[in-house]
């Protein structure tokens, strides 16, 4: 049988990656898949807590749908700007979008 | 059908919500939603008061609020009395909508006119199967608020802006007593359900006093929804408003509200004899003070709007005496026959663009269907037999005369002398607008029939306002007075002679005075030239409330302005002075001392400043190493601190 | 060790190469299709977990929906990664943080990346653990259902909502000027 700690270590490990996507890459688009690897490490925790914690109910599971769903419309509304942006202004590095600066 | 009555309330609701939001891309602005909606809404209360009459009762309720151990709930309770009202408020309802089809045909502000239709509408069914009186509460304020946005309907003339003002004050007023006393009730209760109100009130279990104190508080909303003395100031001024929504105020949702209020709640009122009395003898006071107002007003719409008033009164005294049923039925009939005539005031006024009955006269030719309506609507109004008054009214004149409540002697006389001039004073109001010579040539020459559109629901409220009353009648065996409980029903021989003779006097007199001129009108007037300027102005009532609420918040507002002029700025000056002195003072040592560690703590700000603002790149990836890396830093740390 | 566990160890490792092939590839279409790989990786995993339902889930929402919605923004818009791009912006203190980070392999992302991870792993290895419940579980799909449209139902209707205006707010922020204009000459 799988260890749980198995679980929370590789999907530990799967978030640092994608930490590290979204810190070190400069690509937007690249930046939001490193986020989508994020929320997959989020949902693997979610799925092995439901399955070790809570046996009986399945409230990690729903909580990991909910999480899949609004990815999605984060995926969806995060493209949209980027090609936005990419139209507007002919860049996709963040380090070019910099309005934020003071 | 009567589990799923919910379907009543919400149907307006979402008519309303489709016009406001739709309204402009639908034919004709969706109108006909509101008509379509309404119209099934009618179809369904009948079907439940068939249900409801063949013995069916239904009550949900669902929690809504949860305080403490203190639980809301909210839910519908379809009884005899709600399903009564349902039929009422949606019939009329349905064929104002109709009639506005045509007489705001062309307006500026027609989808909002119509959407608030719908609401005024589901507010007022909303109050009818309302469970628990929080509830109730809560449709009985949106009922205000619904019929303060139709009142202003035409909020661009200072008049219509003015009265929808007062309406919303003056019930407000009312409102706030029937709010004081649900906070008794929950205090001495801990429930506000009305079934669950009424076992505690039948099995003792509410200290009588408190009862008392609480009914008379309910009675206070009451007061300033149904226009009751001394709250009836603001129902004439409603009249600005549009006339098919007088209709629907006068005739089934905001002054029927209040009646419904104390017939729902009518087991607070019956074990106190007190309550009781108050509310038949406010009862009395209004329909009295009603009908000598409606016989000298000259504008036909406060006639109506006035009759209204004294036909309100009738009710209370109803239930004051302690005949629910009475008060109920005469509330069943009079929407129909006021609906009636308000709505053929409406046609006059569509045709005469006016509403003062001097300058009218002769219009039977013009318009008969008009005519004929507001003749019938009248003489029903007047309670002449077979019409629909002349069974309520006789009916609670028999409980005022059988009824043992102190003041139901008082009652029982104002009720005949109000029978009297209401006879009198429909009788002068028809004579003028509709016989005789045309006063007003130009106007005269200009007038027209109305569209059928107007004419057939005036058409069916013809109809309606002769053959409401035989529900109560022998002929239908009582089944309405049987169907909201009442075992049986006395009826004197004496109170009979006494209401007929009244209303032929008064007939008798109308036509006397106005169509034969057998008497010269000025000579009386000048007989009782007094009583005449009394009740000309409305026994001063406004000019009453100007002197005192509204003089009396000027003087307090006068006597504080002085208080805070001569004593409070007194204070502060004195304070200022001394203040002035010590900062003199202080400011020396300030400017030394002070001065110094402020400026170096700014030239320190202004240099960590310059050098830390470069962090802020605007790069959110720096930000989010910055947070990541914090959130790293933090979490070893407490783990070692745990250690 | 059972062949659940080795078949967890596999898809474990395969998800995580995808996935540091994912942020450190070169070229940003590869980047996309391991990103698929990855997630394929996910939903195996969420299988020996029995998950089930999830594991459809995962494969038609992420492997499918979001992967052909990056891979039409990369076609879209062109991108391209520009590798070595001169000096970042900014200045100052500012300029040297930026630049820890912007490097390929920037050493303060790694470090924090690192960090977190170890971070996790020691609170790992200092909480107790339950074993795994005996027996196998039933398949979940009908407590998913049951919990989602009984428990859930109002969030459930939420994301319905979210997704919704996700869904007009990127067709508003697309929509390309010519487009409008057609919209208006309509009368």
């Amino acid at each position: 049988m799988i260890p749980l700690s198995w679980v929370l270590v590789s999907a530990a490990l799967l978030f640092g990656l994608g930490l590290y996507g979204a810190l070190a890459r400069t690509n937007a688009v690249r930046i939001l898949i490193a986020i989508e690897l994020m929320l997959n490490a989020v949902n693997l925790n979610l799925v092995g807590f439901s399955r070790y914690l809570s046996p009986h109910d399945v409230t990690g599971q729903v909580f990991a749908l909910f999480v899949i769903t609004v990815a999605a419309a984060e995926a969806a509304v995060g493209l949209a700007i980027i090609l936005m942006i990419v139209r507007q202004r002919d860049v996709s590095d963040v380090d070019r979008i910099n309005l934020l600066k003071w | 059908m009567t589990e799923h009555a919910w379907l009543i309330v919400v149907l307006p609701l979402v008519s309303w919500l489709l016009i406001s939001a739709f309204g402009r891309r639908l034919k004709n602005e969706g109108d006909w939603l509101g008509v379509v909606t309404i119209g099934v809404t009618l179809v369904l209360s009948l079907v439940v008061l068939w249900e409801v009459a063949g013995g069916a009762a239904t009550r949900v309720s669902v929690p809504w609020l949860v305080m403490g151990d203190w639980q809301l709930d909210m839910g519908y309770l379809i009884d005899p009395l709600a399903a009564v009202m349902l039929v009422v408020v949606t019939a009329i309802s349905f064929l104002v909508h109709v009639y506005s089809m045509g007489y705001m045909h062309g307006d500026a502000r027609y989808r909002r006119y119509f959407a608030t239709l719908s609401f005024f509408t589901f507010s007022m069914l909303g109050l009818v199967v309302a469970d628990n009186l929080i509830l109730l509460f809560f449709f009985f304020e949106l009922v205000g608020l619904a019929s303060y946005l139709l009142i202003g309907h035409w909020y661009e003339n200072l008049g219509p802006r003015l009265a929808s003002l007062k309406a919303f004050i003056v019930t407000r007023i009312g409102d706030l007593a029937f709010l004081v006393g649900l906070a008794v009730l929950v205090l001495a209760t801990g429930t506000t359900g009305i079934p669950e109100l009424r076992e505690l009130v039948e099995h003792h279990q509410v200290p009588a006093t408190v009862l008392t104190l609480a009914a008379i508080l309910v009675f206070g909303g009451a007061v300033g929804k149904s226009a009751q003395f001394p709250l009836h100031v603001w129902l004439p001024d409603a009249m600005e408003g549009p006339t098919p929504v007088s209709a629907l105020i006068h005739a089934a949702t905001m002054v029927a509200a209040g009646v419904y209020l104390v017939a729902r709640s009518f087991f607070l009122f019956e074990p106190s004899a007190t309550a009781l009395s108050v509310v038949a003898v406010i009862g009395g006071i209004t329909a009295l003070l009603g009908a000598t107002i409606g016989v000298l007003q000259t504008d036909m719409k406060r006639v109506m709007a006035y009759s209204t008033v004294s036909q309100l009164g009738y009710m209370m005294m109803a239930l004051g005496v302690g005949s629910l049923v009475a008060g109920m039925f005469h509330l069943w009939t009079h929407a129909f026959f006021k609906a009636l005539l308000f709505l053929a005031a409406g046609s006059v006024m569509h045709a005469m663009h006016t509403m003062e009955m001097h300058s009218m006269g002769g219009l039977y030719r013009k318009m008969p269907v008009t005519a004929w309506a507001t003749i019938i609507g009248g003489l029903a109004l007047a309670g002449v037999w077979p019409l629909a008054g002349f069974y309520s009214k006789e009916e609670i004149l028999n409980a005022a005369f059988y009824s043992g409540v102190s003041g139901a002697g008082f009652a029982f006389w104002a009720g005949v002398i109000s029978a009297l001039l209401t006879a009198f004073y429909m009788t002068r109001a028809v004579i003028l607008v509709f016989f005789g010579r045309p006063r007003d040539r130009h106007r005269y020459e200009h007038a027209h029939e109305s569209p059928p559109v107007m004419t057939v629901p005036l058409a069916i409220l013809m109809v309606l306002a002769v053959t409401a009353g035989w529900v109560n009648a022998p002929i239908s065996h009582h089944w309405f007075g049987k169907l909201l409980g009442e075992a049986e029903v006395h009826l004197a021989p004496i109170v009979t002679v006494l209401a007929v003779g009244a209303t032929l006097l008064g007939v008798a007199a109308g036509y006397a005075i106005y169509a034969l001129r057998l008497v010269d009108r000025r000579a009386v007037i000048n007989a009782l030239r007094p009583v005449y300027t009394l009740v000309r102005n409305k026994y001063y009532f406004d000019e009453l409330y100007n002197a005192t609420v509204l003089r009396g918040s000027l003087r307090l507002a006068e006597w504080a302005a002085w208080f805070d002029q001569r004593v409070i700025d007194w204070l502060v000056n004195a304070v200022g002075y001394v203040a002035v002195k010590l900062s003199e003072a202080a400011g020396k040592f300030d400017l030394s001392v002070v001065d110094g560690l402020v400026n170096g703590a700014a030239a320190v700000t202004v240099g960590a400043g310059r050098r830390l603002r470069t962090i802020q790149t605007g790069f959110v990836q720096t930000y989010i190493l910055t947070f990541f890396a914090a959130l790293v830093v933090g979490l070893v740390v407490f783990q070692l601190w745990r250690l | 060790m059972t062949g659940l566990q080795i078949a967890f160890l596999a898809l474990s490792a395969v998800m995580l190469f995808a996935a540091w092939k994912v942020v450190t590839s070169d070229i940003i279409v590869h980047a996309a299709l391991w990103m698929v790989l990855s997630f394929v990786a996910v939903a195996g995993i969420f299988l020996t977990l029995h998950a089930e339902f999830l594991f459809a889930v995962q494969l038609l929402v992420y492997a499918g929906a979001i992967t052909a919605l990056v891979i039409f923004a990369i076609m879209l818009s062109d991108i391209r990664e520009l590798r070595g791009e001169g000096e970042p912006a900014g200045a100052g203190l500012g300029r040297r943080v930026r630049r820890l980070v912007s490097r390929r392999l920037g050493l303060a992302p790694a470090a924090v990346a690192v960090g977190f991870a170890a971070v996790m792993y020691s609170v790992y290895r200092a909480t107790p653990w339950p074993g795994l419940p005996p027996g196998d579980p039933a398949p979940s799909t009908l407590a998913i259902g049951r919990e989602l449209f009984g428990t859930y139902v109002v969030p459930f209707e939420l994301a319905s909502i979210v997704l919704l205006v996700a869904m007009v707010g990127a067709i508003v922020l697309t929509l390309r000027e010519g487009g409008r204009e057609k919209e208006e000459k309509r009368p």
